[in-house]
């Protein structure tokens, strides 16, 4: 096991001896080729869905990966469970390199580290009956059959919320917090050590969030699980998260501990996030001045020098086009909240009078 | 001028794909035991003697490449063998009975076209309406019949009634346009409406269905508030766009069109290639099956080129292969 | 709002969820096919078609037995009493032939029955091997992608654009003419059809979330085909092949009727028809039964493969209903308000059909 390179920026959360992390990202690299149709297929560009992003998560403790649609968090994702091949970097899981492993080689890591998806009504199969689905893994790698087998889906049924009698019926004839928990169960299954949880609430009313937030919370305590956990609304990361990442067109801008980097984000990007989340008391909502970001998200297949937030930043100058900024610890903050801006926000500064922006 | 290159690549692989079929017909039959083959050709009562005259006539002992090569040679040449029951070169046979199949596709495929479209887009229009529903039950008829079955019933039931009463334009058989236009129709009239039912009724439902879900894009919608009459709308984008499908339904159907045509000839006697061809079969009469194959392949390969050629005319979005 | 905030509103929800839970309990799952045999059970068209369908069948299997009833087998001739002075058919009702006689004085009715046995065997025969096949093709061009694909696919299209009768001539000059060519001919092109739709099916499929939570658990690609992809194929393959088995029975008459397929004397639909063609003027029945016999057998499987179909997917069937008239009878699930055109409705938003479809 190699030590954390100093200045590597790496993500991580302040309990960080070199054995504890259970899964650590280094240095991954994710393009996709993009291809002329047609009889002759030329690749013409390719789009950097992640792009030299190091992170590490220490057991037991629990990631949160903050994002807009197109930051190349999903693929990230994906990436670490082994779905997708990797252009370059490594993932190393547990002591092992786990980076592009055949199917054969990944068949038993695949015990250890599971993921819950983002769609209820898409990530089980309409056809199958609910047991079946949540046996899935007994079945696949053959660690129990038959009366065995049911009386493990019934014990996980139970375990999330589900009503046991309920084995044989179809995922239609529940509702989505039910069909998430059908996730959760089914990739409880195995007893994992890691699951990903990618954008595992979104699609869920608000109030069903709850529940299923605190269902994966009790499962954690019980069953000493780590979480890389996805998801683009701040409030829910804030929530559950031990230490956070905060993802911009396929680069971390900015990661550390929850705390500092909710009290005092550093990066101009995190900062508009944090200001545009919705805030209960109407009082602190009118008072509040949001951050407006001017510009489209640019693509990821042409994406801007430099650091990749400039065009859209309000504290930008000319170096942050030119130069990309390292991610590092910033003056005044702990030595593992890292940020990758070139004028990171100051204590007190406050980006919404920098003359780009309307109180709301 | 990218139109130029799809064509020129189209028409190098239209070549390639007839010199297959050719090649494939060719080992198919001549690839077997030359004994067989022989029998075959001379007839089933033929003594040993006579099929030994044939083998040597045919060269059939000869090995089976070098065949190949005469067979190809001759093909280069536009020689197509010569016709085992009467020594008439396949080639003369082929350009007799070109002329009834010709009339009968091009008459054929325009009829369906007309009758299959137009009533699917009045259906379309005036979807649920008795004129609606009626042409959907005639469709459904129509899809369930086979081919000689409705020629059957339609000389039965027109035919013979009309001779019988001395009405006698329509006629069964063949005669060319150059002895009479209208003779030409009477003959050809029965055979087309025969040809053009089931498809006509594939064509009506395709086209029903595409226009049904098109008028219902939001496209159509924003046309109609811009103040587009009605008709307009239909037929300018509507139909439009409900054709490319209709259109690839043509390029599947092309292939399939020689099996009906193969029928309807046979059912009124038009002599043309496809009725001479599966006479061919009684007859053991290979080298006018061959040359019925391979211009089966011309057929299927032209008119496929002419689709795509439309297709790409229609669909914007297909403009390079 | 924070989440925390929350919580208390959302154990309220949890009790009433549970509460609802209570009730449905009683219900158990109501697979896929349940429910499609139920929407079926209500179209009397489809309904009618089926019976149609049985009682064909049923007359096809009790052929001997008609036989043993009428003394007349069906490949004996009775130039006595099956044909009149001039020596044409007589016709139905005559010396005990019910519906007559055919050119050379068989029985009509025994020949169409036994004709009846060829149509039906070859029809499910070539529709259950080419499903099989087509299946199988489909689902590996679908799901492998990459070179399997485009071999697979392009040999598919290559089936599909041939010329039947051409391949068909072919094979009865070298085989000689024989059911063998005839079902060798239909399976040819059954699987290619079937296989086409199916490989459209999985591409579409393998792109959902559930085959990639599938790969994510460790699932093979033979475990995710058959498990997790198939189930969702046998709907539509249930279709297809209801439907084709009217194409597959007409490709035999058709061909038969070439005289590349059945030979004489044995009884074909095709056969009986194509020698019918010589007597016309003389004998209406020895075309008009047969034919009707044809017609008959296909436009129900036609009809009950629309009915299978429309009762697998409602979204289809409204969107169809409307122009087979047959809305009047289908009042649970007319969900047009009357009146309106169907233009209208077809503009108003898109619904998603149901999950089951």
């Amino acid at each position: 096991m190699s030590e954390p390179q100093a200045g590597a920026g790496t993500a991580s959360t302040p309990a960080d001896a070199a054995g504890d992390d259970l899964v650590r990202v280094e240095n991954m690299v994710k393009y996709f080729p993009v291809r002329t149709g047609g009889l002759v297929r030329r690749t013409v560009g390719h789009v950097q869905a992640v792009d030299d992003v190091s992170l590490s998560i220490p057991r037991g403790k629990t990631l949160g990966l903050v994002g807009e649609t197109g930051s190349g968090k999903s693929t990230l994702a994906r990436c670490v469970a082994g779905l997708i091949p990797v252009t370059s970097g490594r993932v190393i899981f547990d002591g092992r390199d786990i980076t592009n492993l055949s199917r054969g080689a990944m068949r038993p890591v695949r015990r250890e580290v599971q993921m819950i998806f983002q769609d209820p009504y898409s990530s089980l199969n309409p056809r199958r009956r609910v047991g079946a689905i949540i046996g899935d893994p007994f079945a696949i790698h053959k660690t129990s059959t038959g009366g065995e087998r049911k009386r493990q889906v019934q014990e996980l049924m139970e375990r999330v919320g589900l009503n046991p009698e309920h084995y044989n019926r179809f995922p239609a004839e529940f509702s989505g917090g039910q069909r998430q928990r059908i996730g959760v169960a089914r990739a409880l299954a195995l007893k994992p050590k890691l699951i990903i949880c990618d954008e595992p609430v979104s699609a869920l009313d608000v109030s069903i969030q709850a529940q299923v937030l605190n269902l994966l919370a009790d499962l954690q305590r019980d069953y000493n699980l780590t979480y890389l956990f996805i998801a683009h609304d701040l409030e829910v990361v804030r929530h559950v998260s031990d230490s956070v990442a905060v993802m911009y067109l396929g680069r971390i801008g900015e990661s550390g501990p929850r705390d500092p980097v909710y009290r005092s984000p550093r990066h101009p990007y995190t900062a508009a996030l944090l200001s545009a989340a919705p805030a209960a008391d109407p009082d602190t909502a009118a008072a509040r001045q949001r951050i407006i970001l001017t510009g489209d998200v640019p693509s990821p297949i042409d994406p801007p020098s430099g650091c990749r937030f400039h065009p859209r930043c309000p504290k930008a100058e000319a170096v942050c086009g030119q130069q990309e900024p390292p991610l590092e610890a910033k003056a005044g903050d702990v030595a593992t909240h890292l940020t990758a801006c070139h004028f990171p926000v100051r204590a007190g500064e406050n980006l919404a009078v920098a003359g780009r922006s309307e109180p709301t | 001028m990218a139109i130029l290159g799809f064509l020129v690549r189209r028409i190098l692989t239209g070549i390639v794909v007839v010199w297959l079929v050719a090649t494939g017909a060719f080992f198919l039959f001549f690839a077997r035991p030359v004994d067989t083959v022989a029998r075959q050709l001379a007839g089933h009562a033929a003594t040993p003697q006579v099929i030994n005259e044939v083998i040597s006539n045919l060269g059939l002992n000869q090995p089976i490449m070098v065949q190949y090569w005469h067979f190809l040679d001759g093909l280069l040449h536009g020689n197509l063998g010569y016709s085992y029951y009467n020594q008439e070169a396949v080639t003369t046979m082929l350009k007799q009975d070109l002329p009834p199949t010709i009339s009968l596709v091009i008459g054929g495929v325009i009829l369906w076209l007309v009758v299959g479209l137009t009533v699917g887009i009045i259906s379309a229009t005036r979807a649920r309406s008795l004129f609606d529903r009626t042409s959907s039950v005639a469709v459904l008829i129509g899809l369930s019949m086979p081919v000689f079955v409705i020629g059957e019933l339609l000389i039965l039931v027109v035919f013979v009634p009309s001779q019988q009463h001395g009405f006698t334009w329509i006629d069964t058989g063949y005669s060319g346009i150059s002895e009479g236009f209208l003779k030409w129709m009477g003959h050809m009239i029965l055979p087309w409406i025969t040809l053009a039912a089931v498809q006509a009724a594939v064509y009506t439902r395709l086209m029903r269905g595409q226009l049904l879900d098109t008028m219902g894009e939001d496209y159509i919608r924003t046309a109609r508030s811009k103040g587009l009459s009605e008709r307009r709308v239909t037929f300018k984008h509507g139909v439009r766009s409900a054709l490319t499908p209709v259109v690839s339904q043509l390029g599947v159907d092309i292939g399939q069109l020689l099996g009906g045509v193969v029928v309807v000839e046979q059912v009124f006697g038009l002599g043309g290639i496809g009725q001479v061809s599966v006479q061919a079969i009684d007859t053991d009469n290979l080298p006018v099956i061959i040359g019925f194959v391979i211009i089966a392949a011309i057929f299927v390969v032209v008119a496929n080129i002419v689709v795509d050629l439309a297709y790409a005319l229609l669909d914007p979005r297909v403009r390079i292969a | 709002m924070s989440i925390t905030g929350i919580e208390a509103a959302s154990q309220e929800t949890a009790a009433s969820e549970g509460a609802l839970d209570a009730d449905a309990a009683k219900i158990e799952g109501r697979s896929q096919w349940q429910l499609t045999w139920r929407r079926l059970r209500q179209d009397k068209v489809a309904i009618a078609a089926l019976v149609v369908i049985l009682v064909i069948v049923l007359l096809a299997i009790l052929a001997p037995a008609f036989v043993s009833i009428t003394h007349h087998p069906p490949n004996i001739a009775y130039p006595n009493t099956g044909e009149d002075a001039a020596g044409n058919p007589v016709g139905p009702g005559t010396n005990g032939f019910w519906l007559g006689t055919d050119g050379t004085g068989r029985d009509l009715f025994i020949r169409i029955l036994y004709g009846a046995r060829i149509s039906l065997f070859v029809g499910f025969v070539t529709t259950a091997i080419g499903a099989v096949l087509g299946v199988i093709v489909g689902l590996m061009a679908g799901f492998f992608g990459g070179f399997i694909d485009t071999v697979l696919a392009r040999f598919t299209d290559a089936v599909l654009a041939f010329p039947y009768v051409v391949l068909a001539l072919a094979l009865a000059v070298v085989l000689g003419p024989s059911l063998t060519v005839i079902i060798g001919v239909i399976t040819f092109f059954s699987w290619a059809a079937i296989a086409r739709i199916v490989r459209g099916q999985t591409l579409s499929i393998k792109e959902k979330e559930y085959i990639e939570a599938a790969r994510s658990l460790g699932a093979g690609p033979f475990r995710i085909m058959i498990f997790d992809i198939l189930p969702n194929l046998l709907a539509p393959v249930l279709v297809l092949a209801t439907l084709y088995i009217p194409t597959a029975i007409v490709f035999e008459a058709t061909l038969s009727y070439l005289g590349l397929g059945i030979q004489p004397p044995t009884a074909s639909w095709g056969d009986i028809l194509a020698d019918a063609q010589n007597f016309f003027q003389t004998s209406w029945w020895y075309v008009v039964f047969p034919a009707l016999a044809l017609l008959i057998t296909t436009l129900a499987f036609n009809l009950l493969g629309d009915g299978v179909r429309d009762a697998m997917d409602p979204r289809t069937e409204r969107v169809l209903a409307a122009g087979r008239g047959r809305r009047k009878r289908r009042g649970k699930r007319q969900v047009l308000a009357d009146g309106q055109s169907e233009l209208a409705a077809h503009a108003a938003p898109y619904v998603p059909p149901a999950e089951g479809s």
